[in-house]
């Protein structure tokens, strides 16, 4: 069975002034699906969601959901709910009214409003909280909050914009799993705008990735993860090693490349690139390279460094090691296993690496 | 503060400067005699008891609350939407316009007053409590639109945005969200803009004809001696009304902005 799409967005751009925040943004977001859109600030991710919510018109092109067109249709009109950066919980009213606001909106009898209010307020844990005042709510408890209020309403699409960054560390991590664990429960889509990438590669099916207004990629975390399109993505998603490195000679899904210390490698081609490019980018994640003190047998591309410095994360440790011909020190991080291999700076090494480990991103635009 | 200085001490002389006076307004008013001078001869509520009996004065009592009224109300309405406009929207002009808006409380008022009158019996508009109650509008609304942009400053935009997400009308979000939220604001504004168009004297003086407000009145009783001690009692009440009005408007205006 194919899944549904439960919003579309067709050739979307959003101007203010002369500012463009969006455009030739084409998305399917398919029914029951985790979806985030990361990107740095001001790349137009809360501009996109804010014209799925029906806070801002597209000045270009249209948003369909669950098949409908919602050209002038407003916000209190769609199928959708939206949990705000600040919670948005209304001051004047308790728990209970906040929750129920929508409802009564609705007009729903009093006693099936009170029945759904506390269901919802059960399951995001906060049962039995209905009279506690707006104010004397923690920030925790107010995200819940905000969750809840829009769940009550069952909408089709739940909008959350960066739900997680008011949340210290701790509060957050919790709140990624128990968010994942209500959306895979309700099977509702989630749409959500995040500046974090652990955030979105922990909660999202699907992430999209928003540089300067353009949508540039959309995949699995996984798969972004080990395939960025381009140098934009693989910098901002992970740690990464950057190297340039020339085509010698292209067969059909792979090519081969060269490239300073590694030497010759055979490496899958990036699909985004045209044919008969010449000089591309190659990156390299640090947990892929072997470090060793000999040359590490069995290895696609071996190079021998000098260990420029070191710096223990806790579950592993980085080296930055100096290879000839690279003015920037690569990279290589290592699990922290009790019985770890223990280097100093100054210390000769050898990195090795398995061609599948090596990420053709294509022609450095910036270059051009 | 560690000791007192030369400036506190500046201080002091300067607020007692300022408030004395007006302190003796009410001491003389319990003074049992008709000469106010210094000593005082004895006590008496005798002139708070004439004031009762007084039908020209309460009847421009009477026209003072009404017109407060009235001018409060339309001047807090106004302020309550230019507020919400200047604080959460960008517009064309829109500098402009918030010191055209201001601009009453600096224009002084003898010109605000009789070019209003001018213009008020050139549209046929004889001077009455309706001109008193517009000209007192356009004197109260920058204090509106001051205390309401201080109630709208601090509400966050997005809650108006949740009560539409969340199917409300834009009419019933204004009701159900906005209002309560900045109704601090609103008592606050509609205190301070009665407390203005209350105690007013210059355009009402030039604007009101027949129908005097009570600063009109008491200014037209203090040419008569005999008449002095009911108007120091009268002064003394609307002194505390005053006050209280205000204390009460800074209570609700700091609760807004909490």
């Amino acid at each position: 069975m194919t899944q549904k799409n439960i919003i579309e967005l067709r050739g979307i751009e959003k101007r203010f002034g002369t500012f463009v925040a969006v455009t030739d943004l084409n998305l399917d977001l398919r029914e029951g699906e985790f979806f985030s859109l990361l990107g740095p600030s001001a790349c137009g991710k809360t501009t996109a969601l804010r014209m799925i919510a029906g806070f801002q018109e597209p000045t270009r092109g249209t948003v369909l959901i669950d098949g409908q067109d919602m050209e002038d249709i407003g916000a209190n009109k769609r199928p959708t709910n939206m949990v705000f950066q600040s919670y948005a919980i209304f001051p004047h009213l308790n728990v209970g009214d906040n929750v129920a606001y929508g409802l009564r909106n609705r007009g729903n009898s009093k006693a099936d409003i009170d029945k759904r209010v506390s269901e919802a307020l059960e399951m995001v844990e906060l049962g039995g909280l209905q009279a506690r005042g707006a104010d004397e709510l923690s920030g925790g408890q107010r995200q819940r909050v905000a969750l809840a209020r829009a769940l009550v309403m069952k909408p089709k699409v739940l909008l959350l914009d960066e739900p997680l960054s008011a949340l210290d560390k701790n509060l957050r991590e919790q709140m990624q799993y128990e968010m994942r664990r209500l959306q895979q429960e309700l099977g509702i889509t989630f749409v959500m705008v995040t500046h974090d990438q652990y955030e979105a590669m922990t909660m999202s099916d699907r992430i999209g990735v928003m540089f300067q207004g353009r949508l540039v990629q959309v995949d699995a975390p996984t798969t972004l993860y080990a395939k960025p399109c381009n140098k934009e993505v693989a910098s901002f998603i992970g740690e990464m090693n950057f190297l340039p490195a020339q085509v010698t000679s292209e067969q059909g899904e792979t090519v081969t490349i060269s490239t300073p210390g590694f030497g010759t490698m055979e490496i899958g081609r990036n699909p985004n690139v045209k044919a008969g490019a010449r000089d591309i980018d190659i990156g390299i994640r640090p947990e892929q390279l072997e470090i060793s003190t000999e040359e590490p047998a069995d290895y696609d591309g071996t190079v021998q460094g000098e260990i420029r410095d070191v710096a223990f994360y806790g579950e592993n440790v980085h080296y930055r090691v100096l290879i000839e011909g690279v003015a920037k020190p690569i990279a290589a991080s290592v699990p922290n296993y009790f019985h770890t291999v223990d280097f100093q700076p100054g210390q000769k090494v050898w990195l090795g690496v398995q061609s599948a480990s090596v990420i053709d991103l294509g022609q450095d635009q910036s270059d051009t | 503060m560690t000791r007192p200085s030369g400036l506190t001490l500046y201080a002091f002389v300067y607020l007692a400067f300022l408030y004395i006076p007006v302190l003796l307004l009410p001491l003389f008013s319990f003074n049992d005699g008709t000469i106010v001078a210094f000593p005082i001869k004895g006590w008496t509520f005798q002139w708070y008891r004439e004031l009762g009996g007084q039908e020209i004065m309460i009847q421009a009592l009477g026209n003072s609350l009404f017109v407060g009224f009235v001018v409060s109300l339309l001047s807090t309405s106004m302020g309550l939407f230019a507020a919400r406009a200047y604080v959460r929207y960008r517009f064309r002009g829109k500098g402009f316009s918030e010191g055209l808006v201001m601009l009453p409380l600096v224009v002084p008022g003898i010109i605000v007053a009789s070019s209003m009158l001018v213009l008020f019996i050139s549209m046929g508009l004889k001077p009455s409590l309706t001109a008193v109650i517009l000209g007192h509008t356009f004197l109260a609304l920058p204090f509106a639109v001051s205390i309401m942009k201080s109630a709208f400053d601090d509400f966050d935009a997005s809650l108006e945005e949740a009560a539409f997400d969340l199917g409300s009308t834009v009419f019933e979000t204004f009701r159900r969200v906005t209002l309560p939220i900045v109704a601090p604001g609103i008592v606050s504004s509609f205190l301070v803009t009665f407390t203005v168009s209350f105690d007013e004297f210059v355009l009402a003086f030039f604007l009101s004809g027949n129908q005097p407000t009570l600063p009109v009145y008491i200014w037209s009783q203090i040419r008569f001696p005999a008449k002095l001690p009911d108007t120091l009692a009268l002064g003394s009440l609307l002194l505390l009304a005053s006050v209280l009005l205000l204390v009460v408007a800074e209570y609700f205006r700091r609760r807004s902005t909490k």
